[in-house]
């Protein structure tokens, strides 16, 4: 990995290449540069996640034709397609170099094991919601207990935007999180739930499931959860795959006109 | 083209919250909690998320400044620091040093808040010292 990084930044395969080193003890996101090739041989993959895409898209704000290398695992190459659909970062400007990703049945050896939760304490499960739930059991759960769940997740947000400011597929100049018309922009609490629902509705077709956000997230909202339940809405009513097709997500609330189109599927059940 | 990222503390409150700044170019582009941090551990409140806005605010005070008839006027640090010594001494000479208070802050160092307590009773005289996480 680093002979292969130190000659793309040598033979100007890329202008600067994003991984990680470690600095004071800590693994943290580092740009490595021509100029200070030597530093390559402390390339690492770090065991800790940062969107480095984010920062790429942060670069090429600056200087649109830069080359810009980067260490992807699954998720990183996840959000880069969301990215390239979205015209954030341009496909051809863009090398990676893929690493492992968290450790499953199918991959003994993992880089990363960040999704894993903490397992929940006796209160949030009796009336919140662990984090480590899949979506199909809150449904398990029935409407009533659903919302009150939800809304005791909900209640401890502190809107510190956290979730919005890491998410590496949240760009938009205007954020509808600030958007006095969709959620009080003022004092804490929050506007609950419309506050994560708008979010919600936004990440519908947008989210790679990184899981980043329910990272940053002080108060252990279930975040990815709720990402992830919109998502198989998408997925199930347009058949779109975030992340992985090469069109922009069907669902999309940008723009003036929405042209939903259901997958074949849902057609031939509204036509009986 | 230049992109660092610098690791640091929140300055904001007494918790001390690691950080990174993202510079691109020599200027603070956004501000990520460090994830490894043991005080934060990947998280930050809404003040720590946007400490970079708050260092390039167009209002940050960048040069000390005088208040001469009403006007701020900008001036050097020297010059500053004499104005406010010279204020200072003449009204502990006329109300006595108790007519001075000192603030000190969790946002500075244990050590700057040594220094500015030994500076009010040493050379203010004074017991007047109070710190804004006393509450
Ligand atoms: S999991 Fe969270 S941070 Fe990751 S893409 Fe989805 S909303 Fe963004
Ligand atoms: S990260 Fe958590 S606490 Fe912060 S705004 Fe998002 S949901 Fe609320
Ligand atoms: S991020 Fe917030 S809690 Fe952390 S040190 Fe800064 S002000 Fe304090």
């Amino acid at each position: 990995m680093n002979d292969r990084v130190k000659r793309w930044l040598e033979d100007g395969t890329v202008d600067l290449f994003l991984g990680y080193k470690m600095i004071m003890g800590h693994p943290l996101p580092h740009c490595f540069v021509k100029e200070k090739i030597e530093e390559v041989n402390d390339l690492i993959i770090g065991p800790a996640r940062y969107s480095l895409e984010k920062i790429a898209t942060h670069i090429a704000a600056v200087k649109p034709d830069i080359k810009i290398g980067l260490l992807a695992r699954d998720c990183n190459q996840r959000a880069l397609n969301v990215l390239y659909i979205w015209n954030q970062l341009n496909p051809e400007n863009v090398r990676t170099v893929n690493v492992n990703c968290c450790p499953s049945n199918l991959k003994e050896h993992g880089d990363c094991s960040y999704l894993e939760h903490e397992a929940a304490g006796s209160f949030k499960r009796q009336v919140g919601i662990d984090n480590n739930l899949q979506p199909e059991n809150i449904e398990g759960y029935g409407q009533s207990q659903r919302l009150s769940r939800w809304m005791y997740e909900f209640q401890k947000c502190i809107k510190c935007y956290g979730c919005r400011n890491i998410c590496p597929v949240c760009f938009c100049q205007e954020c509808s999180l600030e958007h006095r018309e969709l959620v009080g922009t003022g004092a804490l609490p929050p506007e609950i739930p419309i506050f994560h629902l708008v979010r919600a509705v936004h990440m519908a077709g947008r989210c790679i499931d990184c899981g980043l956000c329910e990272d940053a997230c002080p108060v252990d909202i279930p975040l990815r959860l709720l990402y992830q339940k919109v998502n198989e809405i998408v997925s199930d009513v347009f058949d779109y795959k975030t992340g992985t097709g090469d069109s922009q997500s069907p669902f999309n609330i940008l723009g003036d006109t929405v042209t939903l189109e259901p997958k074949p599927i849902q057609l031939a059940k509204t036509a009986n | 083209m230049q992109c660092k990222l610098v690791p640091s503390i929140c300055s904001y409150c007494g918790t001390g919250c690691g950080l990174l700044f993202e510079v691109i170019d020599g200027k603070i582009n956004s501000t990520l909690p460090m994830k490894t941090h043991p005080v934060n551990e990947g998280k930050l409140c809404i003040k720590g998320w946007n400490l970079h806005e708050h260092i390039n605010s167009f209002m940050r005070l960048k040069h000390p400044l005088v208040k001469t008839f009403g006007r701020f006027i900008k001036t050097d640090w020297d010059e500053a620091l004499q104005v406010t010594a010279d204020r200072f001494k003449e009204i502990v000479a006329k109300h006595g040093p108790d007519s001075v208070g000192m603030l000190v802050s969790a946002k500075i160092t244990n050590e700057e808040n040594y220094l500015a307590q030994k500076f009010a009773r040493a050379v203010i005289g004074t017991n007047n010292v109070d710190h804004c996480a006393r509450l």
